[in-house]
């Protein structure tokens, strides 16, 4: 169509020859005057209609236009990708905070007058030990307060603090077992009442003995014997800022950051015994006394940081991936610490996953493994030759292993006839022992009894729930932070992808949990700020949950994906000619109307 | 003296009580091997495991040799009964018999059959069976959760399973079955395929078996409120005929003659000693009724000994002889009938590395025999052509054996059989159930004669398939029995055609059950029979069970591009009539004419002249002499420049688009 009306094109009646225009109308005037020119003039007004048709049918198009691509339009629930974006740089710059009460009592010390002067001195001596740390995540920073409290036989003065509970003066007056930790532990229990409040005490005690700092079970910690204020503070600062903020933790060890609490808050402790080859000898063990007396408080101890349940299984026919030589000096089969990272046998080990374990709680594997005759007894050598006390292993994130050499392969290594035997009680206490240590490495505590700080190694009293209610409070405020870690890393990376595929359908859904996640993400943020950790550690737990049922969500999963070109590829068909078609009538309508215009004009004008 | 006595007495009984207590109180694992020689020159091998545990309420959820998995399973979707079959190939009714317990059980539908029952209030069912069918799904590394959706399972009320309520049922004809189903199913097991019986399973040699069914059969009294729970048993099966090599020993004259076999020689390897966890490892070589009587007739007809030397393994005077000589011979006992069937007892209790077992069976003379047949054969087969409708056929052919059915006496006398069907029909494939049509001996009998009792729940289009169950009486001389139904093939919707939409729609097996007609072993009763699980499971009764061939129907298959075809073409036609539309409304006519006359008049250089020859061709007229000749090479010369000009922008869009 348009190569047949190329010949009278308006382009080409403009510049050249323009051979068409003796005008429109048919009733020319034939007696027109000499001077009229039809290639250059005419006599009528242009017409309007056929200009004002092309017109109405282009902007009817154009107007069409945003309807035709809203109505192709995906659906995209609108996601806050500001707030997102400020939660996780907010979680990346500035760690959380705690705000911490600490409250330091002296007692027998006489000369003493100036408690002011007191806590200026531990508040400095405070600073010098967090400046040095980088403030991590879960910890108070410079955020604390400190009561001090003189109670002398002369005197008894208090630090104006607020709402601190008041020490009452003389409270240790009748008491005289200070020897006994666990019956002072106790005592100073039952004085202090830190079960509610969430208020850290250092006691100090003067006395005519060797200095001994011991960290109690619950919430405070005294430090006793022949000592001068000075060393005292010093002590004691370490103790607040090192042990009941830090809960101990050398750092380099297992960043802190990394709780093994899966996103719905459980944890399954999956016990395995292996029998690497049950040829040899096969153990049994009483896992239900396992469960029922030693796990049970532990479990039941740590439900404020995690739900955790407990399941056994017994596996056969397991063999160790790596290798063990045999040790004359030792006499027992070697395997050292490099050769670790093979030792679990991921093709033959078939701890499975649990199924009663939801997709996303956390499975912590704890493996005891029970070596064959012709590897036992199988022993852990250190890299400097020592031999491992506990014979187990952790592997962050994953679990822990240990290798339990049954009694009878120390003796004479005879193929007995009656192979099947049972782990002696005695054995699965100190198993779970181990199994106990391992489980609080894992998540980022000490195994061991004491803290060895830079002025006094400090004896830890060890609670027979597994963890110290300080060390409760730690990990609690750990797994806050990790949690509102994990759901700002979460929600950031999948505000990067939906933006990166901007035809990608989100459902309403999904940005109802992002929503909420990040509504519970600032509730908790803000409750930290206000030191409501109960409070911040429920509502992180949530944000956390919502932000990973966003990200997992069935519908993110599925191919969802309307590509662009697919859409292109649907409708070229149709709207590439049509408007063609369209552009092509208007140009060459306005251009004519142009040219048609000007001719009347000049002719009006040779009128005049 | 006496008092003394009595105590000792009564603390012996004591004792003796007590560790029977202590003995149901623990977990039992144990395994089996049962070996029979089938008729056509194959060999069957049945692997039987079974763990027990006692009920959790007094034994506590852990254990030592139940699997984990499982027991979790059960417990968070409080499973009271399940059983999922993973087979290849097809179970020959005809030649590997039909009526003996070990096909009447074993005998699955190819793919994947899972059914499973509930302890769940009537509402939840569905529910549990999707969450179920996901995690053994993900147990068993197979698609199982294609039964998730409620158009793949369906809800037999009767005649699948008696006096169950709460089942759920479904197969996936076309999933594949290979090593990736087995190693999960192996897992299962305390010695996986380490030690004991199953190390005998190379996967090349089980693979290449003409049926190979693997089977996990799962029940639970758990959740019973009675306190007489006996805990959970979890019996795993596989059932594999091979086809033994031929061992050269001379034995090549005449094709009817059996070929002789070994463990090794049908699995390629040894056994090296049994698994240490087991209770009880044994294997077992099972004659057939018939093969017994065969061997019978024979020997009589040779020599003077008769049917002690079967049992007194006198292997020189007998037909066949095996390497090692069994610790006992086990012999049917059934009452009225002369056939019944042999079981040679091994144990493994002896094997170890250095010694393995690997039991050879020899024929010595060429025998011949058959399988015991079920009542009725059954076969299904569609009928019609064309893609629009057909017809499914099931049909029942008597083998002309009635003494089956001898106990099934109706009221007043008349010998009468009675058969269910069970029958589940995708959606797409649309059965009417009122065309249902039974054929007695041929000819066309009304239905209200022969059945006894339908459920039938019509398919929802997309929503659930069709189910049918049929109780029929039929009268024992019958000789055949056809049942038709009608269809209409349905049509899909684009998304729900599978990848391989042009091979064709499975409707998967049906199943004929004969519930009067039990089978089983029939052996003594004594206490040392009983140890063996194999033996006490092959001692239930069961019914007999047949599953039909699967049928493969042909749908009407799109061309998958189609959509698009028909966008671009309806597309087209809209912009072609949208663009002459409005070249019609903008068009001058008048000036057209007029510039025609004017162009007339005027010269045109060589080429216009051409395309005004070409176009007067084009439009019929007649050639006008074009004059004017100054316009036309301007005219090309523009139209050269805007040819260059749209190619230059499509390049441009080409790189940089």
């Amino acid at each position: 169509m348009p190569v047949e009306g190329a010949p009278k094109d308006s382009t080409m009646a403009e510049i050249s020859e323009a051979p068409i225009s003796s005008s429109d109308p048919p009733n020319t005037m034939s007696e027109e005057a000499s001077d009229f020119d039809p290639k250059t003039m005419r006599k009528t007004k242009p017409g309007l209609k056929r200009l004002f048709l092309t017109l109405t049918v282009f902007f009817s198009f154009l107007i069409a236009l945003p309807f035709l691509l809203k109505s192709i339009e995906i659906y995209r629930a609108p996601l806050p990708f500001e707030d997102i974006d400020l939660l996780s740089s907010a979680m990346e710059k500035n760690p959380l905070r705690y705000p911490c009460q600490f409250r330091a009592v002296f007692i027998n010390f006489d000369d003493i007058t100036d408690k002011n002067e007191l806590g200026l001195l531990i508040n400095s001596n405070m600073q010098k030990l967090t400046s040095k740390v980088t403030p991590a995540c879960g910890t108070c920073g410079n955020n604390y307060t400190v009561a001090v409290t003189v109670d002398s036989s002369s005197n008894c003065i208090h630090s104006e603090s607020e709402n601190v509970g008041k020490w009452q003066c003389g409270a240790l007056n009748g008491f005289d077992k200070l020897n006994n930790d666990e019956d002072f532990d106790e005592y100073l229990e039952s004085v202090l009442d830190s079960k509610n409040r969430k208020l850290y005490t250092v006691v100090v005690v003067k006395r005519n003995a060797e200095v001994r700092v011991v960290v109690g079970k619950y919430r405070h910690a005294w430090i006793v014997g022949e000592d001068s204020v000075e060393k005292a503070v010093e002590n004691m600062a370490e103790i607040f800022v090192k042990v009941f903020v830090n809960g101990g933790k050398e750092e380099g060890s297992i960043r802190g950051e990394f709780m093994p609490v899966g996103a719905d808050g459980k944890v399954v402790l999956s016990f395995s015994l292996l029998n690497s080859d049950p040829h040899d000898w096969v153990y049994d063990w009483d896992f239900q006394e396992l469960d029922e007396t030693l796990l049970a408080p532990v479990v039941d101890a740590l439900r404020p940081v995690a739900d955790i349940s407990v399941e056994s299984q017994v596996l056969y026919h397991t063999p160790k991936a790596s290798f063990s030589y045999w040790d004359d000096k030792q006499g027992s089969y070697i395997f050292s610490t490099k050769d670790l990272p093979f030792f679990v046998n991921s093709n033959e080990w078939h701890l499975d996953t649990s199924t009663a374990a939801g997709g996303r709680s956390k499975v912590l594997h704890f493996v005891l493994y029970v070596p064959s005759a012709k590897e036992c007894p199988l022993k852990l050598q250190f890299p400097n030759g020592e031999i491992s006390m506990t014979n187990g292993f952790i592997s962050p994130m994953w679990g822990g292993i240990i290798v339990w050499n049954p009694p009878v392969c120390s003796e004479n290594l005879q193929v007995q006839h009656l192979p099947k035997h049972k782990i002696s009680s005695e054995d699965l206490k100190k198993i779970s022992e181990v199994f106990m240590g391992q489980l609080r490495q894992l998540f980022g505590l000490k195994s061991e009894n004491h803290y060895v700080g830079a002025f006094a190694t400090s004896v830890l009293l060890t609670s027979a729930k597994g963890f110290a209610e300080w060390e409760l409070d730690v990990l609690s405020r750990h797994h806050t932070c990790f949690n509102l870690l994990q759901c700002g890393t979460t929600l950031g990376s999948l505000s990067r992808l939906v933006q990166s595929l901007p035809r990608m359908i989100i459902m309403d859904e999904i940005g109802k949990q992002v929503k909420y996640s990040l509504e519970a993400a600032k509730l908790s943020l803000s409750n930290v700020s206000l030191g409501y950790s109960d409070a911040s550690a429920v509502s992180s737990r949530k944000a956390r949950a919502l932000a990973e049922d966003a990200f997992y969500h069935p519908s993110m999963m599925s191919v969802s994906y309307y590509s662009f070109e697919h859409c292109f590829a649907v409708y070229s068909p149709f709207f590439l000619p049509v408007s063609l078609h369209v552009l092509l009538a208007v140009i060459r309508e306005w251009k004519r109307y142009k040219v048609e215009n000007r001719k009347y004009l000049a002719w009006k004008a040779k009128l005049e | 003296m006496v008092r003394l006595r009595s105590i000792l007495l009564f603390i012996l009984l004591f004792k003796s009580f007590g560790s029977i207590i202590i003995a149901e109180q623990s977990e039992e694992f144990s395994e089996a091997l049962l070996l029979r020689p089938l008729p056509d020159r194959k060999v069957l091998a049945h692997f039987h495991f079974e763990s027990k545990i006692p009920p959790t309420r007094t034994h506590g959820p852990h254990h030592s040799l139940f699997p984990k998995s499982i027991y979790q399973l059960v417990h968070k979707f409080r499973v009271r009964e399940m059983e999922l079959s993973f087979t290849q190939g097809r179970w020959n009714y005809g030649r590997w018999g039909g009526y003996d317990p070990i096909s009447s059980r074993n005998a699955k539908p190819p793919g994947v059959e899972l059914w499973a029952s509930f302890d769940v209030p009537q509402h939840q069912v569905d529910a549990s069976w999707r969450n179920l069918t996901h995690a053994l799904s993900g147990l068993f590394c197979a698609s199982i959760n294609f039964l998730e959706s409620s158009t793949a399972y369906s809800a037999p009320q009767w005649s699948f399973k008696s006096f169950t309520t709460n089942v759920r049922y479904g197969t996936l004809p076309r999933e594949a079955v290979c090593t990736e189903n087995l190693t999960p199913w192996l897992k299962l097991l305390p010695c996986r395929d380490k030690a004991g019986l199953s190390a005998l399973m190379d996967r090349p040699s089980i693979y290449r078996g003409f049926y190979h069914s693997q089977r996990l059969h799962l029940v639970s009294n758990e959740f019973d409120l009675a306190e007489a729970s006996s805990g959970m048993v979890l019996e795993q099966t596989l059932t594999v005929v091979l086809q033994p090599v031929t061992l050269g020993s001379g034995m090549t004259f005449g094709s009817i003659r059996q070929p002789s076999w070994s463990l090794s020689s049908l699995f390629g390897r040894k056994v090296s000693g049994r698994c240490v966890l087991s209770n009880t490892s044994n294997v077992y070589v099972q004659l057939e009724p018939n093969l017994v009587s065969e061997l019978k007739s024979t020997s009589a007809m040779q020599q003077e000994s008769d049917v002690k030397n079967l049992v007194s393994q006198a292997w020189s005077d007998m037909s066949f002889e095996m390497s090692d000589s069994p610790v006992r011979v086990i012999k049917e006992v059934y009452g009225f009938h002369k056939e019944s069937s042999l079981l040679y007892e091994y144990s493994l209790a002896n094997s170890s590395d250095s010694r393995p077992f690997d039991l050879e069976f020899r024929w010595k003379r060429p025998v011949t025999w058959s399988s015991q047949l079920a009542p009725l054969q059954a076969s299904r087969f569609l009928m019609g052509s064309g893609n629009e409708r057909g017809a499914i056929a099931i049909s029942l052919k008597s083998v002309g054996r009635s003494e089956y059915t001898d106990s099934s006496d109706d009221e007043d006398g008349r010998c009468s059989l009675r058969v269910d069907v069970f029958q589940v029909v995708p959606w797409y494939v649309k059965v009417y159930y009122h065309t249902l049509k039974v054929y007695l001996d041929e000819r066309l009998h009304s239905l209200a004669d022969v059945i006894e009792r339908t459920n039938v729940s019509p398919s929802e289009d997309k929503v659930s398939p069709g189910l049918m169950e049929l109780a029929l009486r039929l009268p024992c001389d019958v000789n055949s029995v056809i049942l038709t139904l009608e269809f209409d093939k349905g049509f899909l919707h684009i998304d729900e055609y599978p990848p391989d939409a042009n091979q064709g729609f499975d409707i998967p097996s049906a199943l004929i059950r004969f519930p009067e007609i039990k089978t089983k072993l029939h052996l003594f009763e004594d206490k040392s029979s009983c140890k063996s699980p194999l033996l006490s499971k092959l001692q239930e009764e069961s019914p007999i069970l047949w599953y039909t061939e699967v049928l493969l129907v042909p749908l009407t298959t799109p061309d998958f591009s189609m959509p698009y075809n028909v966008i671009t073409i309806t597309c087209t036609v809209f912009a072609l009539y949208f663009g002459s539309l409005l070249n019609a409304l903008r068009r001058r006519v008048e000036e057209e004419e007029r510039l025609l006359k004017n162009k007339a008049t005027k010269d045109s250089s060589p080429i216009g002249v051409l395309l005004s020859k070409l176009s007067a061709k084009l439009r019929g007229k007649p050639l006008e002499p074009p004059k004017s000749s100054a316009s036309s090479s301007k005219v090309s010369y523009k139209l050269i420049l805007r040819v260059i000009l749209v190619a230059g922008i499509a390049v441009a869009w080409q790189y940089f688009g």
